[in-house]
């Protein structure tokens, strides 16, 4: 390899207008920041609807996430993009795919409203509606082999419920949040270098590890016929770290936001509240407990 | 404090308890109960002015929704007033008060939330502070601002005449889910308005006005149709842009505010309803505001909005529909009747800080904040900027929608950067992203600290910018009150 030439490793952001609803465009941001950094150049092709890009092209994909209604539409256009991707993956591209994304690599989405949407199969996955969302911070142990455990953390919001099958591992258990399901403690998926999770927020400006982990195996797949470095070149994380340990704080605070909720709320508002259930507590709470909290404020 | 009416003492039955009928005792309980939510509630309002605790924007209808759950909607259906109901992710304040002013321009008298407290108890705070202790309202226009989660439950206690739309906006996702979710709360109560009522919809935003398409009552859209400014397509903060009927991409002539604009759908055919009250040329004027014309049902319209950006001139087009739908809508007196506004509070408000100046500015969603910094950039100079956000029931606990705000358009015209609040790490991480430099940006929770090393680092004859969510604004803007700086936001 030409040392003098700097690296470079080619991303495809898929549908970055379609699904975008969380943020996640900073996952965008860390890795081409991260990378600049390091003195590795990245470009990034932007794949809509109705291109069908070769995608053993690039390097590195990123599939965010979407409302129900922009996941058919993103699903309906799937279908022609699937053969090139899934030739991609299988030759090792890396891809890191955030909640709606994450559901339109499994096998199907079956939401609670409305026809199944397929997937593309690339995880063996399948997720099923919920009539409850899961909201909150979530803390993720995960163990992604040589470079050693690490904690993931952001904030999930969905309903759909996913199950892995025997064909692929989870990104790692739940310490803190619902992950896949609320029910198994797995959270996200793992095939070849396929990365799927729950977690936006997003996730990558927090991970700076797992920024790292991607960056990495990009230029592995990019540079696979020469030598590429075990580790990147560290750099200065100390925002990054004291975000990364904010945000693992919130997830684990005890019993979770509503607690935090009722504690701002007068005595006997609380103690009314203990007889209500759970699932409709999100809008039940909301209004007192943000009222008190706007007085207390004044 | 007054004493109570006793029996007999010739006070008229608010009429929900007087249809409700029984005689005798029962009817008596439910008369004593309900002037004593009323009275309690007075009380607490006038305590927490006396005490300076306070405005009493809440804390009056906490107390007597205790005493009487029903007291909101006795005192609405007792009033003669026309009630109208605010909704929307952005502009509901300024909308408010600009469609007070209009009516209040025509001689009509009205009653409002004007602090922005619109969720439940704020709303019954209004009826308590206006109501006598009988119930009864003088006020001919009941304005009420209301948040989306809270809609469900008030509109159903208020019966609106008119119910109003500004947009949607991804506002605080992770309190509804989905936007749409959200969507469909606003729907209900349009859906729920009688015949004779009216649904003001932003024509201009293709989810506003899909809404409630079988819905009886009355439709009026506003909207802009003014050449030479906006642009020719959404920014990619812009959320909604697909089709709600057939999630199809739109195509837009022309897009002025984030997806707000004259879009049609290639997949359907549908396209942006014909408006009923058009903003048809819109001026830049010298002192910041904006002149705009307006083709309306009641005449053509010539108005001065004292205020900046493209956003306010939707907030008119929405208050001139507004007060169209409600009768109130004199083209004569509409000319000067927003003259006289001030920003609303917090809405890139100047304080005067012991001799610097501090411009106060509210963000709580990509569009606002993009809207925000657009304002703070046309203004010459580097920028001293103090941001905060902190994770609260009101402010949220995702803030995922920070990365999704143009910040890098602010890092290059930064002099010096102060990020704060319970979330202060993640602006930090923000900042950090956008391209801020680390030596220059200080890291300081505590909201007084905050405050305290931003303006010490601001020259004398420069502004400190205070970019802030919901509650560390209220923090900011309260420490600023306690040295006297500013008066309590009530007392405007």
């Amino acid at each position: 390899m030409d040392h003098a030439a700097p690296m470079t490793i080619r991303i495809c952001h898929l549908y970055p207008r379609l699904l975008s609803v969380a943020g996640d465009r900073g996952n965008l941001l860390a890795l081409t920041r991260r990378c600049a950094w390091r003195g590795i150049r990245s470009t990034v092709a932007e794949a809509d609807v109705g291109v069908v890009p070769d995608f053993t092209d690039f390097d590195l994909i990123l599939l965010h996430g979407g409302q129900d209604c922009e996941m058919r539409v993103a699903a309906r256009d799937l279908e022609l993009k699937a053969r090139s991707l899934h030739e991609a993956i299988e030759a090792g591209a890396v891809v890191l795919a955030v909640c709606a994304g994450y559901q339109l690599l499994g096998r199907y989405y079956a939401p609670s409203a409305g026809p199944p949407v397929t997937g593309i199969g690339v995880l063996d996955a399948v997720t099923e509606g919920g009539s409850t969302r899961f909201i909150s911070h979530v803390a993720v142990a995960c163990d992604l082999g040589p470079g050693g455990r690490h904690t993931l953390v952001g904030f999930e919001n969905h309903s759909g419920r996913t199950y892995l099958g025997p064909g692929t591992e989870p990104l790692g258990r739940v310490i803190a949040g619902s992950g896949n399901n609320g029910d198994d403690g797995t959270e996200g998926a793992r095939y070849r270098n396929v990365y799927a999770t729950y977690l936006h927020g997003p996730v990558l400006p927090k991970n700076p590890w797992l920024t790292d982990h991607l960056v990495s195996r990009a230029l592995q797949h990019r540079y696979r016929d020469t030598e590429t470095p075990d580790s990147l070149a560290p750099l200065e994380d100390q925002a990054e770290a004291e975000a990364h340990a904010a945000a693992l704080r919130l997830a684990c605070r005890p019993a979770g936001r509503w607690r935090a909720a009722t504690a701002a709320r007068p005595r006997w508002r609380r103690a009314r509240s203990r007889h209500t259930g759970a699932d409709d507590q999100a809008t039940r709470d909301a209004q007192p407990a943000s009222e008190a909290i706007a007085r207390t404020s004044r | 404090m007054r004493t109570v009416a006793g029996p007999g003492g010739g006070g008229k039955v608010p009429a929900e308890a007087a249809a409700s009928s029984g005689r005798g005792p029962a009817l008596l309980a439910e008369q004593v109960r309900f002037a004593l939510a009323l009275a309690a509630g007075k009380g607490s309002g006038a305590a927490g002015r006396l005490l300076k605790i306070g405005g009493g924007t809440s804390l009056p209808g906490a107390i007597a929704r205790r005493i009487d759950p029903l007291v909101l909607r006795k005192v609405a259906a007792a009033s003669k007033a026309r009630k109208a109901v605010i909704l929307g992710s952005n502009g509901k304040t300024t909308t408010c008060r600009m469609l007070a002013a209009l009516a209040q321009g025509a001689g009509i008298s009205v009653a409002q939330n004007r602090s922005g407290s619109n969720l439940l108890h704020g709303v019954t705070s209004v009826a308590v502070r206006e109501a006598d202790l009988r119930g009864r309202m003088d006020a001919q226009l009941l304005l009420l601002e209301v948040d989306e989660a809270t809609v469900r439950r008030v509109a159903p206690e208020v019966a609106p005449d008119m119910v109003l739309v500004t947009n949607i906006f991804r506002d605080q996702l992770d309190r509804f889910g989905e936007l749409h979710s959200m969507a469909r709360g606003l729907e209900v109560a349009i859906e729920a308005l009688p015949a004779h009522a009216t649904a003001v919809l932003s024509g201009d935003d293709p989810l506003v006005a899909s809404f409630a398409p079988r819905a009886m009552a009355r439709r009026l859209y506003f909207g802009l149709s003014a050449e030479g400014v906006g642009a020719k397509t959404p920014e990619h903060a812009a959320d909604t842009i697909r089709c709600a009927r057939c999630q199809h991409a739109l195509t837009y002539r022309r897009a002025y505010v984030s997806h707000l604009g004259d879009y049609e759908c290639r997949g359907c055919g549908s396209r942006r309803p014909d408006l009923d009250i058009a903003v048809t040329h819109v001026q830049a004027s010298p002192d910041g505001g904006t002149s705009v014309t307006a083709e309306t049902p009641a005449g053509t319209i010539q108005v001065h909005v004292p205020l900046p950006g493209l956003h306010n001139v939707y907030n008119a087009a929405a208050a001139l529909a507004g007060a169209f739908a409600v009768g109130t809508l004199e083209p004569g007196s509409a000319q000067h009747a927003l003259a006289g506004l001030r920003p609303a509070f917090g809405r890139l408000e100047e304080i005067k800080a012991d001799g610097r100046l501090t411009v106060l500015s509210f963000v709580k969603n990509p569009a606002s904040y993009n809207a925000t910094l657009r304002l703070i950039l046309q203004r010459p100079g580097r920028k001293h900027v103090l941001a905060a956000h902190s994770n609260t029931v009101v402010d949220g606990e995702d803030f995922a929608w920070l990365w999704d705000v143009d910040l890098e358009e602010l890092v290059p015209d930064l002099a010096s950067l102060v990020v704060s609040g319970t979330r202060a790490e993640e602006v930090a991480l923000r900042m950090k992203y956008a391209g801020a430099g680390l030596a220059d940006m200080r890291v300081i929770p505590g909201r007084q600290a905050a405050l305290d090393t931003a303006l010490a680092q601001v020259p004398p004859d420069e502004p400190l910018y205070i970019l802030a969510g919901y509650t560390p604004m209220h923090e900011f803007r309260r420490i600023m009150q306690r040295r006297g700086w500013v008066p309590p936001f009530w007392e405007e």
